[in-house]
């Protein structure tokens, strides 16, 4: 987040994308940032064990939150 | 946690404001990988999918030394002098 | 019918939440166990609580948990014992002593309040509780305890954590929005991030750091001290004791503090100008009187520069108050073309003692015994007057007006400027029995020059208009016009160390309606 919020900052439109475990993490950093609404999109958990096709569906999964975290 | 008392007259909101977004994904977007393993099969397939759906964009990928920092300045400011956006993944 | 007790709730060491009042009876034990008499009376309390807590409610307050448990696992103890390690409703109760045992009716008010131990005072307190709740009683043996052991200090009443307990107390003066930093962040970084900094570090305003700068005066933290421009923000007293921890204030300077930016949020003074100026003007703060040494203040050597805690931060918080509560931020409406570094603070005391000269305050109409501080624009400063060689006052006085000749342009006529006198001047001022009123016709005496060496030319276009000048007889441009409009704008102070012939001299900036004109104000005695 702290890269994120960094971007934002200098007037880039930035997303974080993290596993759903981090979504408390995410928030606390965004605020402790100064930037509450700091974009982040979660992914499902887990991932370390996961097949590459189960990678490639969770993108898919989160996609259209991807693009909207940038243009809205 | 630390507290701290506002020191200003309170008229601004203490938090940061999102930079402004346009409509549509267009120019430079700069997919920086935390280095985290298998982050990159998800980003490869966001990287696909992000062209089908915003055929004008231009994806660069970056890589950070470790996830476990901020990115260095240097690679933060080559993404900002480069990018019109940034996606950040994955972290887990 | 006495005032209540506050009400409370907590955990006690059954993990039951306990709270007060109940309607019924009760006994309040303040204990903590690292006290020696706390640990003497367990046995007896809770003998109390066997027999006759079925009356009465037994409420034990501990002030640290894993001492609770410690103190009932030492004594196996019956009656259980209330968290209160957030020392909350210790302090709330105003405990200075534990134990600390308050009898109250079922109404919750007080009837018997025992502090420490004494053996005469807790028979009779069994005795009366027995009574009442017609029971034989508690069988203690009295006999086996001392006659008399004084308590210890609370923990709330520990002045390490007493402001942070006012701070977070439900009557906390203190109304500022509240931010909340987290652990894995930074907190100089985020105030910097934050813009609440001139450039340098400033100290983080904790809540207790605020309380216990508040302790510096007696004003209401939520009375309004002055309203702030650009932005004409509202600086109360809490704002002011805000930026003054930010600054790095102790709670004795802020009262100079609040009575500067009274003095400068005044139409007279026109700060709003004096900040906005391309010219780069700051507010420059002389302070007078007993404060001075109360405080602390530097007046002697090195008193214009670094190195003195009141010097430095009571002039850095006046300036902070101005670009956080009235937004003034160099490149919003701060305009200055070079600036200067009074903008991040320009504040010393005078060397009343040093002379035989009424000082600044007493020449502006406050008595001598008065604390006050007057605030000047200054646009530069301080500019060195080099005179190691005259020996008579006719002469230091003819060097210090040659030098101000240079105010600003050596060809234009000024208004206020401060003029700085070091002891050795002073003291070749005196062997010629100069007075203040001598040294400012001095000045004025050796700054005349005709009008027309004061008019531009092909060496300069500053100076009296040269049109205008064609229109005069030679018997006007003839005429000796001073640098000064008039004396008074001379403003005669002293300091500086007892060594080296160097005084030192501050530009103004425009006077009158037009631009600023210098405000004194008293400062609140403590």
């Amino acid at each position: 987040m702290h890269d994120t919020v960094w971007f934002e900052i200098q007037g880039i439109p930035a997303v974080s994308i993290a596993s759903e475990e981090f979504e408390d993490a995410a928030r606390t950093q965004a605020k402790a940032l100064g930037l509450n609404d700091a974009r982040f999109v979660l992914v499902e958990h887990p991932i370390q064990d996961a097949t590459d096709d189960e990678m490639r569906s969770k993108a898919d999964a989160v996609i259209d939150e991807v693009i909207a975290a940038l243009t809205r | 946690m630390t507290t701290i008392l506002d020191p200003t007259d309170e008229r601004v909101p203490v938090t940061r404001q999102l930079a402004a977004r346009s409509a549509q994904l267009s120019g430079v977007l700069a997919m920086l990988d935390i280095a985290k393993p298998r982050g990159n099969v998800l980003l490869d397939q966001l990287e696909a999918r992000l062209k089908a759906r915003a055929p004008g964009i231009e994806v660069v990928r970056y890589t950070k030394p470790t996830f476990t920092k901020p990115a260095p300045d240097t690679l933060r400011n080559e993404i900002r002098e480069k990018a019109d956006l940034v996606v950040e993944g994955l972290a887990d | 019918m006495a005032a209540l007790l506050p009400a409370f709730a907590l955990r006690d060491t059954h993990g039951a939440d306990r709270s007060y009042p109940s309607h019924r009876p009760a006994l309040i034990a303040f204990v903590k166990e690292d006290c020696p008499t706390c640990d003497l009376i367990m046995p007896a309390l809770d003998s109390l609580f066997r027999a006759v807590g079925e009356s009465t409610e037994f409420f034990v307050v501990g002030q640290d948990r894993s001492g609770n448990l410690k103190l009932v696992e030492r004594h196996r103890l019956a009656v259980s014992i209330l968290d209160d390690s957030k020392l909350k409703v210790s302090f709330a109760y105003d405990i200075d002593t534990v134990p600390t045992v308050i009898l109250t009716d079922g109404e919750g008010g007080e009837r018997q309040r025992l502090i420490g131990f004494e053996r005469g005072e807790w028979a009779q307190l069994a005795d009366l509780l027995a009574q009442e709740a017609e029971h034989e009683g508690a069988n203690i043996d009295w006999d086996a305890f001392p006659a008399w052991r004084p308590g210890c200090g609370s923990k709330s009443a520990d002045p390490m954590i007493v402001d942070r307990l006012r701070a977070e107390s439900e009557n906390s003066p203190l109304r500022a929005r509240r931010i909340e930093i987290a652990p894995a962040d930074d907190e100089f970084e985020f105030m910097f991030d934050q813009g609440f900094s001139d450039g340098l570090p400033v100290v983080p305003p904790t809540p207790e750091r605020v309380v216990h700068m508040l302790s510096g005066t007696r004003r209401d933290p939520q009375d309004v001290v002055a309203v702030v421009p650009p932005n004409m923000g509202q600086a109360t007293v809490e704002k002011v004791a805000i930026n003054a921890v930010l600054a790095g204030c102790k709670p004795e300077y802020l009262p100079v503090v609040i009575a500067a930016l009274e003095a400068i949020c005044t139409d007279e003074f026109n700060v709003h100008g004096v900040m906005a100026t391309t010219m780069g003007a700051s507010p420059l703060m002389v302070v007078n009187g007993p404060i001075r040494h109360r405080i602390g203040m530097n007046m002697g050597i090195g008193a214009l520069g670094q190195g003195n805690r009141a010097n430095a931060t009571i002039g850095r918080a006046l300036r902070l108050v101005l670009r956080n509560v009235g937004g003034a931020r160099p490149g919003g409406t701060e305009r200055s073309t070079l600036s200067n570094p009074m903008k991040f603070t320009m504040c010393f005391a005078e060397w009343e003692e040093r002379s035989n000269w009424p000082p600044l305050h007493v020449e502006r109409g406050f008595a001598r015994e008065d604390s006050v501080v007057t605030i000047f624009p200054a646009t530069s400063g301080p500019q060195l007057i080099v005179d190691q060689k005259s020996r008579t006052a006719a002469q230091v006085a003819g060097s210090i007006g040659l030098v101000m000749q240079g105010i600003h342009h050596p060809r234009s006529l000024t208004m206020d400027c401060v003029l700085v006198v070091c002891p050795e001047h002073v003291d070749t001022l005196a062997t010629g029995n100069y007075s203040k009123a001598d040294l400012r016709a001095r000045i004025q005496e050796v700054t005349a020059v005709p009008l027309r060496e004061r008019v531009a030319d092909e060496t300069t276009g500053e100076g009296f208009d040269a049109a205008r000048a064609a229109t005069m007889d030679a018997a006007a441009l003839d005429r000796r016009v001073p640098k000064f409009l008039s004396e008074d704008m001379i403003h005669i102070v002293v300091a500086g160390a007892d060594a080296g012939k160097f005084s030192g001299l501050f530009h103004g900036w425009v006077g009158g309606n037009m631009g600023s004109v210098p405000v004194s104000r008293k400062i609140e005695e403590m």
